[in-house]
């Protein structure tokens, strides 16, 4: 499925799950630390780069996905752009006022959403998500029925969906059966959740009963699909490093923000 | 079939997958949320408790040590998993709010199945992300009373949709009888077969 939005892939490909996501962890704690909305937006424009350039993914799929980060991320903080606390009034409606302050802050907030989620992307876009529960035994030795029951579980995820389509078809067809009061609002919603649940929970119990009696809970094992750690996990480290240190150097230097403080 | 009390394969599959259903119906309705979030009037913390639902749900029908931290980092990653978006805010999010769910259910021993438990566990998982949200947020720049809703709205959230919600869903899964083979069964308890 990966392979079809993708022109070509890159070292990040090959570089271990875990070091991907403990990067965007670290990642994480980082840009709470960071109060300088240059440097923000300078780590901004260099992980949209290395989207851009490390993903290898079509650029047809990228605009999509870019537009809808930006618009999911401008939105997220509007509440501090709306009511933040500032002195330089630029905009007064009624309830909403919107500060010079806030304005910058607001924008600040939104920019911390889009890293992570530009990172996440280029995450998510060359991982195979079999492979993080692979790396997770064979690296970390978690115990194989966790990355079983979870990987088991992911293969049942188009079958909740295509049930709760065929739930929804079933409704339309007998439309003209039931009472609206039992198919809309809460009772509808309520009916729905728990004839998902309940198919699903019937399922994986006789799934994990026979995962069971094939010994995929405990015991050694060994594996056909291997990861490892390699060269590739050492550069990906380099560069976002890199990618940080020069947000923080540069960002004192190239300032489109006048405040040097989001506080 | 002998009394275990670790969790099993077929207890993990079923918590994982219980996250998973609730990620699917957040995913379909994701919309929602995005909907609510433009008036900055924080209406979107009213859906807050969708969030941590799955904990509460999987802990009910499982009731055993560590499947409310399970069900959190299922439904966490389900978001990258169902709609492929991987944010590492929200699996660390996940995880806190399923510790402090794990926290209240270590409390009551994982015995109890009331209703309080589960507005219990809602309201502390509404409340264990709060620190998290000032610095990540710069909360404590915002006008007081923009900050009281939110939070009242959030905690209102934990306790109704989180709490109340997965205890209903709870009551209506036992009457369709899934839940007779699953989990941990206690002697005394009114769940036997």
């Amino acid at each position: 499925m990966l392979n079809a939005v993708k022109n070509y892939s890159t070292f990040i490909d090959r570089a271990n799950p875990l070091t991907k996501i403990l990067l965007a962890a670290i990642l994480f704690v980082t840009v709470i630390f960071i109060h300088n909305p240059n440097v923000l937006f300078l780590l901004t424009i260099i992980m949209l780069i290395m989207l851009l350039f490390l993903s290898g993914v079509k650029i047809k799929y990228l605009a999509i996905l870019l537009i809808f980060i930006f618009i999911s991320g401008s939105i997220a903080s509007l509440y501090m752009i709306f009511y933040g606390e500032g002195t330089q009034t630029l905009f007064r409606y009624g309830i909403i006022h919107i500060t010079e302050e806030s304005f910058v802050r607001g924008i600040h907030i939104s920019m911390r959403g889009v890293i992570l989620s530009l990172f996440g992307a280029l995450v998510i876009f060359t991982t195979k998500i079999t492979d993080v529960f692979y790396a997770l035994m064979i690296q970390l030795k978690i115990k194989p029925k966790y990355a079983y029951s979870f990987m088991a579980a992911i293969r049942m995820v188009p079958i909740i969906i295509a049930e709760y389509f065929q739930l929804r078809q079933a409704r339309k067809v007998r439309k003209a059966l039931i009472h609206k009061k039992y198919i809309s609002g809460f009772r509808g919603l309520k009916s729905t959740i728990v004839t998902l649940l309940s198919q699903s929970i019937r399922r994986a119990y006789r799934l994990g009963i026979a995962m069971e009696s094939k010994g995929f809970s405990d015991g050694v094992r060994t594996y056909y699909h291997k990861t490892s750690f390699s060269k590739y996990d050492l550069y990906l480290i380099a560069l976002v490093g890199a990618a940080v240190f020069a947000a923080l150097q540069f960002g004192t230097v190239i300032s489109p923000f006048t405040s040097t403080d989001a506080r | 079939m002998a009394q275990r009390n670790g969790l099993t394969l077929t207890d993990i599959l079923i918590t994982v997958v219980i996250a998973l259903v609730f990620a699917v119906i957040y995913s379909l309705w994701d919309g929602i949320y995005t909907i609510l979030q433009p008036f900055g009037l924080h209406l979107n913390e009213l859906v807050y408790g969708m969030w941590f639902i799955a904990a509460i749900v999987a802990y009910l029908v499982i009731r055993k040590p560590g499947v409310a931290l399970i069900a959190e980092f299922a439904a966490a990653s389900g978001e990258t998993i169902v709609l492929l978006q991987f944010d590492i805010s929200l699996i660390m999010y996940g995880l806190i709010q399923g510790l402090a769910c794990e926290l209240i259910f270590m409390f009551f021993r994982y015995k109890s199945t009331s209703l309080m438990v589960a507005v219990l566990a809602g309201i502390a998982a509404a409340l264990s992300t709060l620190p998290l949200d000032w610095y990540y947020g710069y909360l404590g720049m915002l006008e007081t009373w923009n900050l009281v809703l939110m939070f009242s709205f959030r905690i209102l959230s934990g306790a109704l949709v989180a709490g109340w919600l997965g205890h209903l869903l709870y009551k209506a899964l036992k009457e369709t009888g899934v839940l007779k083979f699953v989990g941990q069964r206690h002697g005394n308890s009114h769940e036997g077969l």
